[in-house]
């Protein structure tokens, strides 16, 4: 068993290394932007100037603008609230319903465990995007489809995690010693399991952050996704695609931006995950 | 006869988060030519750490180890480590707590036995060997060895487990044999009868056996001589008999004095206080803050390991408390 | 005759149809009482807890609880039984929830019994210093905590229950020797004080002598030997007691009994032998006991023994 990992030695483990403080400071930016966006950026990310198309990055357009003349750098810091707001919504979704899940799974009768097995098999053997397109195809686009649909498909990955947490805790002596005490079986999921499969789930979602953000770039490249002109990662990329013939600028940024906030929220989960990783705690 | 094992101020430091652990402050330690040598000692006392020193096989936080082991004549602290893996498993052989440690559980008993023994002897035919661990494992007790050398670990019991240990480390012959708690993990019963079986294999063993035990009963019916050691120290030494009637070190009594035998009646004795951190350094003896017949002196400095015949003792008071 | 506070009668346990764990248990406890219970790997002591603390249903025979059948017991009030009937875990330290401190771990007892939190904490305070646990432990997680310490937290969580019946599995396993015999008289004291009855259960011998009033042995699920702890230890009756008896080292030689080194290994509990369960390992064994299974004899003495040929005094 782990000890209580206090949050203070968890952020010096993962600064002590070079991909978690580069993770960490690239979680931190895009963060701030998403939280911040209206103050971080320069401009109105939806205001047309037709006079200013594709112009090229200077000290007014910092990344230069879009084929309508709007400023990417300030559509690129929205695009990072659309990003945020749906990975954060659609991991919470899948993180509460597949915990929920999974404990039920490891604690209700076998005939349910067998149940939730075959749902999450079926979830995780369909893949996202086929599901959206089809999704969309009946609903139209929409953020919310999105949210719901990347939610249920993670709903798998954080149930079979829970689940598997809970069954090796579940004949744990301070389990047994809270039911001798005539502790409720609600009391015990969340007193006593909840804090002690918190860690590995919320290290899992924080490695499906940069899942989730490539995820709903994609759809929304594909326009199944968050509808224009609202900024979102996928867009940007979209359109710059669709103009690269007047202007590579805003396709390659685009693209960068996101490479990098993936690769930031990967290597930022990954030193989360060693830093809380029990085995790594080597004191006698 | 020199002894087969010399050991003198070994210090074993480990690093760790909270700081710098002394595993073992400093032991003196004799082990005779073909006698069992029981050293007990509670949680802390660095009996375990003094087993891996004797094999070097010490955690990798080890800091600092120093002092000498002269295994005979050799120190075995200044060999390259060719040299002393050449002795681990020939020389020196070890027996644990839970055998499935030490046993691979993709190999059959008979491979294990065959391959300790060609370890130990160059040349040596895989029939020969396994003509010799059949008889062995008749020795130990086994029922049926013919069938059991083609057995894996886990389709034999805890207890004949360790019988197999046992048979690996006699058909090496070694010159030590460490065995560290080798009955804790087994049932009463089953414990009783490796109990028997080593002390019935001591005729057959000309080597010396380091015995490691929490349970002094059991070391004062196996044991010729004992060692207590107390917070990385080692407190007392002697015959076991001797040790046990009249015991030297403060300690010592006390520790008898909590067991719990037969007809004894009344409240149940104990040792208050706590073993000190093996973070701390005390000043003087190791015991002291729990010793009742602590005296100023000693705080001041350790006592000094005394050799007198036959016993030894790291108490200034131990005249004092003789009379 | 006064109601027994705990009675099994024949009570069976198999798990998956066919593990018997508990094959056919008649046992009851007065009120007061303390009774040691022992046995190795496969005699079914740890079931025979897990249904007296309703951890596990009995597959057949009944259980009553001060005269009252423990299903209905459960089913009239849980918390009464659960606060009755309390638990002490042979892990100290991993029975506490690893994540919590201490002070919230001691304090849930009253937040599950829904007991006055003014009144129960003042308690836990008069518990706290009579069972001698350090006040800065309060602030500590459990593995932080010297062992000593953990098995006083897990006490005095049952305690402020108020119960009659603790069971103890283990009280001194993993203590060191220089401990064990504080822990002990704590646990004799507190029996006195709180007019406890105690179910021990332990390997060790010498404890279970030293301890408990009466010595219940079992064997393969079933109980051989039933007999108050002086008399049973000074002269054992079934020839698996003896053997068992014999196993306990002494540091004295003159204290030292003959051992007795019963052959071959303890049988599986799924595949049981014919007629006596023990004769495959006994020493007196006799062509009757491996056809016709002995029953658990009560003597005129109050005795009870499962053998043919019990020993007698020598």
């Amino acid at each position: 068993m782990s000890p209580p990992t206090g949050a203070i030695p968890v952020i010096v483990r993962i600064l002590s290394t070079v991909g978690g403080a580069v993770g960490a400071a690239i979680v931190l930016a895009v963060v701030v932007a998403a939280v911040f966006a209206p103050f971080v950026a320069t401009h109105d990310p939806d205001a047309i100037n037709v006079f200013q198309r594709f112009a090229d990055p200077s000290s007014a357009h910092w990344l230069g603008t879009d084929q309508l003349g709007r400023d990417l750098y300030s559509r690129l810091v929205h695009g990072a609230t659309v990003a945020m707001a749906v990975a954060l919504a659609a991991i919470g979704m899948a993180l509460t319903i597949g915990t929920l899940l999974g404990i039920a799974a490891a604690l209700v009768t076998a005939r349910i465990e067998r149940f939730i097995l075959i749902l999450f098999d079926i979830i995780a053997s369909f893949p996202s995007l086929v599901l959206a397109l089809a999704v969309v195809a009946v609903f139209g686009p929409s953020t919310v489809l999105v949210v719901i649909i990347v939610g249920v498909t993670l709903i798998p990955h954080f149930g079979r995690v829970a689940r598997a947490q809970v069954l090796t805790l579940k004949n744990a002596p301070f389990i047994e010693a809270e039911r001798l005490l005539g502790a409720s079986t609600l009391r015990i999921v969340f007193r006593h399991f909840m804090p002690n499969i918190a860690g590995p789930l919320v290290v899992l979602a924080s490695m499906d952050i940069p899942v989730v953000i490539t995820i709903e770039a994609g759809l929304s490249f594909l326009g199944l996704g968050v509808r224009p002109p609202l900024a979102s990662w996928g867009g940007l990329i979209y359109d710059g695609y669709s103009f690269l013939s007047d202007s590579k600028i805003p396709v390659i940024i685009s693209s960068a931006a996101l490479g990098l906030a993936t690769l930031g929220f990967t290597l930022f989960g990954e030193a989360l995950r060693d830093a809380v990783d029990p085995r790594l705690n080597r004191d006698p | 006869m020199n002894p087969l094992v010399t050991i003198r101020g070994l210090c074993v430091d480990a690093a760790t988060s909270a700081g710098t652990a002394h595993l073992l402050r400093g032991v003196d330690l004799d082990i005779g030519r073909g006698r069992i040598v029981g050293v007990v000692g509670e949680s802390g006392s660095g009996k375990t750490t003094l087993a891996s020193a004797l094999l070097r096989l010490l955690p990798a936080n080890i800091s600092r180890i120093s002092g000498e082991i002269r295994f005979d004549g050799e120190d075995l602290l200044t060999l390259d480590s060719a040299a002393m893996s050449a002795l681990r498993g020939t020389r020196i052989a070890m027996i644990f707590q839970d055998p499935m440690t030490a046993l691979n559980p993709l190999f059959t008993i008979g491979t294990h036995l065959v391959d300790v023994q060609q370890r130990g002897t160059a040349g040596l035919s895989r029939r020969d060997a396994l003509t010799r661990a059949e008889a062995m494992l008749t020795t130990v007790g086994i029922p049926d060895p013919k069938r059991r050398l083609s057995a894996y670990p886990h389709q034999l019991s805890g207890g004949m487990r360790q019988r197999v240990m046992i048979a690996m480390a006699l058909l090496v012959e070694p010159d030590l044999l460490l065995a560290d708690e080798p009955t804790t993990a087994l049932d009463a019963t089953v414990e009783a009868q490796i109990v028997q079986l080593l002390s019935d294999l001591r005729k057959d063993f000309a080597g010396s056996i380091l015995f490691i035990s929490h349970h002094l009963g059991l070391v004062a019916e196996l044991c010729d001589d004992l060692c207590v050691m107390y917070a990385g120290t080692v407190v007392e030494t002697g015959p076991v008999a001797e040790v046990l009637a009249q015991p030297k070190h403060p300690y010592t009594a006390a520790l008898l004095a909590c067991e719990i035998d037969d007809g004894d009646t009344g409240r149940l004795t104990s040792i208050a206080g706590e073993v000190p951190s093996a973070l701390s350094t005390p000043p003087g003896c190791v015991f002291a803050s729990r010793c009742s017949h602590r005296v100023p002196l000693c705080d001041h400095a350790p006592p000094p390991f005394e050799q007198l015949g036959t016993r030894g003792t790291a108490c200034l008071r131990h005249r004092d408390l003789a009379s | 005759m006064t109601t027994p506070l705990v009675a099994f009668r024949d009570i069976h346990v198999t798990f998956a149809g066919r593990v018997h764990a508990l094959a056919g248990i008649d046992l009851s406890i007065a009120e007061g009482e303390i009774v040691g219970l022992v046995g190795e790997s496969g005699s079914g002591k740890t079931t025979l807890c897990k249904v007296l603390t309703a951890m596990v249903r009995a597959t057949s025979g009944t259980i009553e609880v001060a005269g009252e059948p423990l299903a209905a017991r459960i089913k009239r009030d849980r918390l009464g039984f659960r606060r009755s009937t309390q638990m002490l875990l042979q892990d100290a330290v991993a029975s506490l929830s690893p994540r919590m401190r201490v002070r919230a771990l001691i304090e849930e007892p009253l937040t599950i019994h829904g007991l006055n939190a003014a009144e129960g904490k003042a308690r836990i305070e008069v518990l706290r210093q009579r069972l001698g646990l350090p006040a800065e432990a309060l602030d500590k997680y459990p593995h932080q905590i010297s062992g000593g310490q953990a098995r006083r937290v897990a006490i005095l969580r049952a305690l402020i229950l108020a119960p009659q019946l603790i069971v103890a599995d283990e009280p001194t396993a993993g203590l060191d020797v220089s401990v064990q015999g504080e822990l002990l008289n704590l646990l004799l004291d507190l029996h006195a004080e709180f007019a406890l009855t105690y179910l021990i259960v332990s390997h060790n011998l010498a404890v279970v002598r030293r301890i408990t009033q009466r010595t219940v042995v079992m064997y393969l699920g079933r109980i051989v030997e039933a007999a108050p702890t002086a008399a049973l230890f000074a002269a054992p009756r079934h020839p698996y007691t003896a053997a068992l008896l014999s196993t306990h080292p002494s540091v004295d030689p003159a204290k030292r009994r003959e051992r007795i080194v019963l052959q071959g290994e303890i049988p599986s509990v799924i595949d049981r032998p014919s007629g006596c369960h023990f004769h495959t390992r006994c020493p007196h064994v006799q062509p009757r006991c491996r056809v016709d299974d002995p029953p658990l004899v009560t003597e005129t003495s109050g005795r009870q023994v499962r053998c043919h040929f019990p020993l007698t005094a020598a």
